[in-house]
């Protein structure tokens, strides 16, 4: 009986074992190969070069990835916030003041989740082309042109509101008893309530600001703007390319996302789950 | 908790204005400058390209040389992969925003047509600035619509049979016996060789068909017909052929099979392929295997069993576009003065990045003749000028990559063992409800 058990939990582990070495094996070949120089990268070669500078050097020389660095995180973190704030703000209003013609704005927004970002493109550019001749610093080739269409996402909206039904009602009664306004209960009793589910809604939306990849490239005209993966994607495409320096390039982009959810990974779990303490 | 709360939001309102601030600088640089070039002389072009090492390079020569005579003259160059400089010109072309659209953009020839009968108001016509009849000829016509030449030829996809010379001698061949020979012959040289000495003779993705856009340009022919749109599929000889050759090569084992681009490279820089058939420009990633030098030679292109078939062919390659609109005639002159008419610019091509421009006067000098080394001596780039100007103009249509992929499935139903002439039938078909 006890062996049994025993096997199975052996037979549970070398599984797990295999699977997450399955897993870790793309990002170990990343950290292998940032020290290997191109030629060995495209052999397949699985141990640590003494490439590591050369790589560091010709990546610094041949591309803006500080700058764009920067516009990544600018441009992360400002939409963390606006978007995090707006639609909290709409699934909040949505569950505590509900009303049957809420509910049809609602599910009309639920519904804008089902068309595919590319059908959009073209008619949110020539959107963007009018706010340029209106607001250049809104419009084309701007950050706050990346961030502008996604200030409400339907999906943030949607997971508000699903974990404000666990917001519990009473604390709004309390707060209104003791004279607070309704902004000053959603600001002062609802966002530090709801902590876990904004830091689950900023890893996601900080993640995918961060990875975003097509509408960037489409708004964004010139180098001095441009975002992480626009740099890491042109380094990428040509007759013969430089693995060496695109691979540490990918590495040094990895970093803030893996520290962002490692930082944040216990509320990740608990905001996603939907727990209140 | 008070605290808390306060510190979280003047974060965010602070973050917020550092990201609006942020936006203001950036258009108000790019403001400024696009007033000062409305109201004089327009001295820096803007140019959408991809490749850093090749088409980026190349533009920074051609730029350094046209600045000696004009010191004001500057290009400022947006780089971004190929499928994104598409994507992008798209979006701008078609949503009719001209906000931001650069004067010169790179294009591939075989998505170049699709461009000029989609937005046909959108290109300048440089037929006038330099003489076309100095290029070869299926590069100009690649950007031509109805005798109206809207492109500077860049770089030839000219292709060639890259082979390792000694794998071919332990089998008893030299590089002679692969010149001047049909894919029939390839293969059975092929099967001889992998019977020797056990190592496959090409390499090749399922997926991607650019052996056989090769096959079918040195036979003439498209897989659409001359209008460009109407599929030719069916009764396409040599399409056929060219599927033939391909199960053969498949079936008898000589043929390795890769899924993507860096395993291709990995194929012949590891030494596991006798020969590459394919276009110039893999060169440089040849060469990367320095312990390999002195090891290759390059032959011309088999041919095929068709009337007409040549050993020329191409595969790939791009011309230079303007774009209408203010500028315009700056950038044409920029692009005449040096892509389209400086012979010495186009030998420091050769010798600084390998660049074969499809520019006939070009030819003749220095730079054309040199011996590489890596190529056991041979004068690669005189072979390969050579054989440029014998590839078939054929006429690349508007659908190339669509009916390549229509055509992918087809290969992969017939390899499997499916009737070639029906599976042929199904993919015209298709390709026609396409339309």
């Amino acid at each position: 009986m006890k062996n049994e058990k025993r096997t199975k939990r052996i037979a549970t582990y070398v599984f797990l074992i295999l699977v997450s070495l399955i897993f870790f094996f793309p990002f170990y070949f990343l950290i292998v190969s940032i020290s290997n120089p191109s030629i060995d990268i495209t052999r397949g070669k699985l141990l640590p070069g003494s490439h590591l500078i050369e790589n560091f050097k010709t990546m610094i020389e041949t591309t803006p990835i500080s700058l764009s660095i920067w516009n990544s995180a600018l441009v992360s973190v400002g939409q963390t916030i606006i978007s995090i704030f707006v639609s909290s703000l709409a699934g909040y209003g949505f569950e505590v003041h509900p009303s049957r013609g809420k509910e049809v704005v609602y599910n009309i927004i639920l519904l804008s989740m089902m068309i595919p970002f590319a059908a959009l493109m073209v008619p949110l550019f020539r959107l963007f082309g009018t706010i340029s001749g209106i607001a250049p610093a809104l419009g084309i080739d701007t950050l706050f042109g990346v961030v502008l269409p996604y200030v409400s996402t339907a999906f943030l909206v949607f997971f508000f509101r699903q974990n404000t039904k666990m917001f519990p009602k009473e604390l709004i009664e309390a707060g209104r008893i003791d004279g607070l306004s309704e902004l000053g209960i959603f600001v002062k009793i609802f966002i530090p309530t709801m902590k876990t589910t904004y830091a689950a809604a900023g890893i996601v939306t900080f993640m995918n600001s961060w990875n975003n990849y097509l509408w960037p490239l489409i708004v964004l005209q010139s180098p001095e703007n441009y975002t992480v993966p626009l740099v890491i994607s042109a380094m990428g495409s040509g007759y013969t390319i430089d693995y060496g320096s695109v691979m540490i390039a990918i590495f040094i982009t990895t970093i803030p996302t893996a520290i962002i959810f490692f930082v944040l990974q216990k509320y990740f779990v608990q905001g996603m789950v939907g727990s209140l303490k | 908790m008070f605290s808390k709360k306060h510190l979280f939001l003047s974060a965010s309102a602070v973050l917020l204005l550092a990201a609006c601030g942020n936006g203001d600088d950036e258009t108000g640089d790019t403001g400024e400058e696009t007033t000062e070039e409305t109201s004089g002389d327009m001295n820096e072009l803007t140019v959408w390209t991809w490749d850093p090492n090749f088409n980026v390079k190349a533009l920074e020569m051609a730029e350094e040389r046209y600045q000696e005579e004009n010191p004001d003259f500057s290009l400022n160059i947006i780089e971004n992969a190929q499928e994104d400089v598409v994507q992008k010109l798209n979006t701008s072309l078609s949503s009719g925003v001209d906000t931001g659209l650069p004067q010169i953009v790179f294009i591939e020839d075989y998505r170049a047509p699709s461009f000029l009968n989609s937005y046909d108001e959108a290109f300048y016509p440089l037929g006038d600035y330099y003489n076309t009849d100095e290029f070869a000829d299926y590069k100009v016509a690649a950007g031509s619509v109805d005798d109206n030449v809207y492109n500077i030829p860049f770089d030839t996809g000219v292709t060639g049979l890259y082979v390792r010379t000694d794998y071919l001698e332990d089998a008893g061949y030299s590089l002679e016996d692969l010149e001047d020979i049909t894919w029939d012959e390839y293969i059975e040289i092929g099967k001889d060789v992998y019977d020797q000495t056990g190592i496959k003779w090409l390499t090749n993705d399922h997926g991607d068909l650019g052996i056989m856009r090769v096959m079918l340009q040195s036979s003439g022919v498209w897989w659409t017909e001359e209008d460009g749109t109407t599929p030719y599929i069916a009764d396409n000889m040599a399409l056929k052929e060219a599927f033939e050759d391909y199960k053969e090569m498949n079936d008898s084992g000589i043929m390795n099979v890769h899924n993507e681009w860096d395993q291709f490279i990995q194929t012949f820089n590891n030494g596991d392929v006798v020969t590459v058939p394919t276009g110039n420009w893999i060169s440089a990633s040849i060469m990367q295997a320095e312990d390999q030098s002195g090891k290759w030679g390059i032959a011309p292109i088999p041919r095929q069993n068709i009337e007409g078939s040549v050993n020329a062919s191409n595969l790939g390659g791009s011309s230079i576009y303007v774009l209408q609109g203010e500028g315009q005639e700056a950038a044409a002159e920029f692009l005449a003065a040096t892509f389209g008419s400086d012979v010495d610019f186009y030998q420091d091509l050769v010798t600084e990045i390998n660049a074969l421009g499809a520019y006939e006067p070009a030819t003749e000098g220095e730079a054309y003749e040199q011996e590489s080394e890596f190529y056991g001596g041979q004068q690669i780039f005189q072979d390969l000028a050579e054989w440029t100007q014998e590839i078939p103009e054929v006429d690349f249509g508007q659908r190339t990559y669509e009916i390549q992929d229509i055509l992918a499935v087809a290969l992969q139903e017939y390899l499997n063992g499916a009737d070639l002439d029906e599976v042929l039938q199904n993919a015209q078909e298709q390709a026609e409800s396409n339309m």
